[in-house]
C-alpha cells in the first residue's frame, strides 16, 4: 500500500452466482483515496458503484463472492487493515465500521431505526466506540446535531425519524456517521432523494464538515452536477469497470475515455443554447449475464476499433496528473 | 376573468385553478382543513410550444397536470382547451362522456414506466387500447397503426407480441409515449417523464420528444424538478412553490434574470456540471424548508425563507401580475429586486 493513501482498492472482482448464470458485477476496479480528499464515483445504474463502496465496509450481500482483489484501509495509528481478509463480524471490522469509516445512505428513512430516537441512535454508536460517560454522550450527541446545523439540538435528541423532514433526517444520519470522527466517510447517493434546495444545503454541509474535520470522502452519485461541485477526483464506472479516474477538472475538460465523453455530452447544461440536440449513447447497457468480450463499452462506442476492442480487454493507461483510463485508443 | 391577456394562438388557458384535498379525521369523516395542493394557478400554453413547470416535491406541479386533464376534479377555477377545429371547450363543465371525446387530443406520459404499464398486456394490446376505446376494431388495421406508432417512437414492430417485462426502462417509456400518441393528440402532459431514467437513456427520450413535437406539431406541458432539463426543452418556464405559480417567463429571460426570489434560490441550488462554474457559484442562498401546503401562512408562502421579505410579505399574499408581456411574477418586491440568474459566460 502506498504511503500517502488512506484507502486502496486493487483489481476488485465481485460476482453473484444466480440460477440464470453468473453476474460479474464488479470487474477489476482499482482506485485509491488520500486523506482529506473527496473521490466522486459516477455511473449509471448497475455499474457497480454501490457494490464497490459496500466492499469497503465488508458489507457485501451474502450471495456475493469476491473472486479477486483487495481492499486496504490505513487507520490513524498507521496500521493497515486488509478488509476483505477480515471476517464480516470480526472485532476489527466492527471497530472500523462507525469508528474509522462512517457511512451515509440514500434513503435516511430506511437507514435509521424507526423505533429509536435520534439521540439514542447516536449514543449507541458512541457507546460502542468510545468510553464516554452517559452524560458526556448526551452532550456529544447534542454537539453533533449542532454541528450538522439542526435547530434546538437538545430537543432534537428526543425526536424519532418520522417526526423529521427528509433533509433533517439526512442531517441526523450525517451526525451519526461523524460521531466518532471517522477518517473516511462513504456517502452513497446521499442527496438523490432530496429536493434541489435541500440537496444544496446538504452538499454545502458535507463540504464544510469535510474541510473542518479533514476527512476523506467517497461520494457516490449518478449526477454529474453534484460531482462537479463536491469532488476533487472522479472515477467513472461502467458495467463494473472503473473506465476512467482523474481530477475533477481533467474529467470535465480533458476526458480520455469515450464513455466519459459521451456521458458528458448527453447531459443538458445551462448553457443558454436552446434546442441543442443532446448527444446520445447508442444502444443500451448490455445484459449483465452476458457481458461483451473485450472492452465492455465496445457495443456502444463511437470510436471502436474493429478486431482490437471486441476481443482484448484494455489495460489501464496512465496519463499526467494521475489520470488513468481503460481504453485501447491510448495504447501504443 | 383574468388580469392578463390570453394570446390568440393559445391552446390551453387555465384561470385561477384550485385543487384542495380535504383532511378528514375520525369515523364521521369530519373535515379538519384542506391541503391546498394547487391554489390560484393561472397560465396559458401556446400551440406548438413547450411550457416547463418546475418546483420541488409537494409544490403542486403533478396535481396541476392531472387537474388539467380532469384526472382530478378541480375544486375551483376554469380550464379551457381549443380543439383542432378551433372551438374552445370549458373542461371544468364537461361531463365524463364529453371529456372522453376531448381526451383523444389531450394525453399524458407518466413518470414511472414500470408502474404505468399493465404487466399482463402485450405491447399490441397496450398501444392499441386507446384506438379500440375510440372505435377502431379491425384487427389488421389495429396492427398496422400500432406498427406505425412503434416505428415512430423507435421500437421494433416485431416485438408487438411481447410483454412489458421484456423491455428496459427507456423502452418502456417509449411504449408509454406510443400509447399517448395513438389518437393523434395535440397536447401532451409529460409528468417527470425522464426523471427515473439513466443519463444516456434520458437524453434519447428527450430527443424523441423533441422530434415528435416537430413532426406532429405537439404542444407540451413538461413537468420536472430538473432545471437543466427544463432549460433544454422548454420555450417558457413556470415555477411553482407551495401550490402557487410564483413566476412565468420565457426560458432565456428566466435564466438570465429571474424575478422571484424563490427562482433565484432554485437557480443557485442546481448543481452545475462544470467544475469551474460550480466553484464560482454563490452558495447558501436558501435556508429552511418548503412550506407545508396543509398549513400555509397568510402572506407569501416563501416569506419565511426569503432574504428580501418585509412585513408586507408576511401580512398579505401577492397576486400573480404581468410585469412585461408574457412575464408574470407573484412578489410584492419584484420591481425593486435585482436578482441573479445562471451565469452563462465564465
Amino acid at each position: 500500500m502506498q504511503d500517502e493513501t488512506i484507502l486502496e482498492i486493487n483489481d476488485l472482482n465481485i460476482c453473484f452466482e444466480m440460477r440464470e448464470g453468473t453476474v460479474n458485477a464488479v470487474n477489476g476496479v482499482t482506485f485509491s483515496v488520500k486523506p482529506g480528499e473527496v473521490l466522486g464515483i459516477v455511473g449509471e445504474s448497475g455499474s457497480g458503484k454501490s457494490l464497490s463502496a459496500r466492499s469497503i465496509m465488508n458489507l457485501l450481500p451474502r450471495n456475493a463472492t469476491v473472486t479477486n482483489g483487495s481492499v486496504k484501509f490505513r487507520k490513524n495509528d498507521g496500521e493497515v487493515v486488509d478488509i476483505l481478509a477480515e471476517k464480516r463480524e470480526s472485532r476489527k471490522m466492527r471497530e472500523l465500521r462507525g469508528g474509522h469509516i462512517g457511512m451515509i445512505f440514500q434513503e435516511p428513512m430506511t437507514a435509521l431505526s424507526p423505533v429509536h430516537s435520534i439521540g439514542k441512535q447516536i449514543m449507541t454508536t458512541l457507546n460502542l466506540h468510545t468510553d464516554l460517560s452517559k452524560k458526556a454522550q448526551v452532550e456529544r450527541a447534542a454537539d453533533l446535531l449542532a454541528m450538522v446545523q439542526m435547530p434546538k439540538p437538545m430537543e432534537m435528541l428526543k425526536k424519532y425519524p418520522h417526526q423529521l423532514s427528509g433533509g433533517m433526517r439526512q442531517r441526523a444520519m450525517i451526525a451519526m456517521a461523524l460521531s466518532c470522527n471517522p477518517s473516511l466517510l462513504l456517502a452513497d447517493e446521499p442527496t438523490t432523494a432530496l429536493d434541489v434546495t435541500t440537496e444544496a444545503q446538504i452538499l454545502d454541509l458535507i463540504m464544510s464538515l469535510q474541510d473542518e474535520l479533514n476527512m476523506a470522502v467517497i461520494f457516490i452519485t449518478h449526477n454529474f452536477g453534484v460531482v462537479a461541485e463536491i469532488a476533487d477526483r472522479v472515477s467513472v464506472m461502467y458495467l463494473g469497470n472503473a473506465v476512467e479516474t482523474a481530477s475533477v477538472d481533467d474529467i470535465f475538460y480533458h476526458p480520455k475515455h469515450p464513455y466519459t465523453r459521451a456521458l458528458l455530452q448527453s447531459i443538458p447544461r445551462l448553457d443558454g443554447q436552446k434546442r441543442r440536440r443532446l448527444q446520445t449513447i447508442e444502444g443500451m447497457v448490455p445484459d449483465p449475464f452476458n457481458l461483451p468480450t473485450g472492452c465492455v463499452f465496445h457495443t456502444r462506442c463511437a470510436e471502436k476499433m474493429a478486431g482490437k476492442c471486441t476481443s482484448q480487454i484494455p489495460e489501464l493507461t496512465h496519463f499526467e496528473n494521475d489520470q488513468m483510463a481503460r481504453c485501447h485508443l491510448h495504447q501504443a | 376573468m383574468t388580469n392578463f391577456h390570453i394570446p390568440d394562438d393559445a391552446l390551453i388557458s387555465v384561470e385561477k385553478l384550485q385543487m384542495h384535498f380535504p383532511i378528514k379525521k375520525g369515523f364521521l369523516g369530519r373535515e379538519l382543513g384542506a391541503v391546498k395542493a394547487v391554489d390560484d394557478v393561472s397560465f396559458y400554453i401556446r400551440k406548438g410550444e413547450t411550457l416547463g413547470i418546475v418546483g420541488e416535491s409537494g409544490s403542486g406541479k403533478s396535481t396541476t397536470a392531472r387537474a388539467l386533464l380532469r384526472a382530478y376534479e378541480p375544486t375551483g377555477g376554469t380550464i379551457r382547451f381549443k380543439d383542432p377545429e378551433g372551438n374552445w371547450h370549458d373542461l371544468t363543465h364537461k361531463s365524463e362522456a364529453e371529456m372522453r371525446q376531448l381526451r383523444q387530443y389531450m394525453q399524458m406520459i407518466f413518470q414511472d414506466p414500470y408502474a404505468s404499464l399493465n404487466p399482463r398486456m402485450t405491447l399490441l394490446q397496450l398501444v392499441s387500447e386507446p384506438l379500440v376505446n375510440n372505435g377502431i376494431t379491425n384487427k389488421s388495421e389495429l396492427e398496422d397503426r400500432v406498427a406505425d406508432l412503434l416505428i415512430k417512437v423507435g421500437l421494433r414492430p416485431e416485438n408487438m407480441t411481447r410483454y412489458p417485462h421484456a423491455f428496459s426502462g427507456g423502452q418502456r417509456q417509449r411504449i408509454g409515449i406510443a400509447r399517448a400518441l395513438a389518437l393523434n393528440p395535440t397536447f401532451i402532459a409529460a409528468d417527470e417523464s425522464v426523471s427515473a431514467l439513466d443519463v444516456s437513456i434520458a437524453a434519447q427520450t428527450i430527443n424523441l420528444l423533441q422530434d415528435l413535437q416537430e413532426q406532429m406539431g405537439l404542444t407540451y406541458l413538461f413537468i420536472t424538478h430538473d432545471l437543466s432539463m427544463v432549460e433544454h426543452i422548454s420555450d417558457r418556464i413556470g415555477v411553482m412553490y407551495a401550490g402557487r405559480l410564483v413566476e412565468v417567463a420565457d426560458t432565456a429571460s428566466f435564466f438570465e434574470q429571474p424575478l422571484h426570489p424563490y427562482s433565484e434560490a432554485l437557480l443557485s441550488a442546481i448543481p452545475i456540471p462544470d467544475p469551474k462554474r460550480a466553484r464560482a457559484k454563490k452558495r447558501g442562498l436558501v435556508k429552511g424548508e418548503v412550506a407545508d401546503p396543509a398549513n400555509l401562512p397568510v402572506g407569501c408562502a416563501f416569506a419565511s425563507r426569503c432574504p428580501h421579505a418585509s412585513e408586507l410579505c408576511h401580512m398579505s399574499n401577492p397576486e400573480l401580475t404581468e410585469t412585461a408581456e408574457g412575464r408574470f411574477v407573484r412578489c410584492h418586491h419584484s420591481a425593486d429586486l435585482k436578482l441573479q440568474g445562471a451565469n452563462y459566460d465564465q
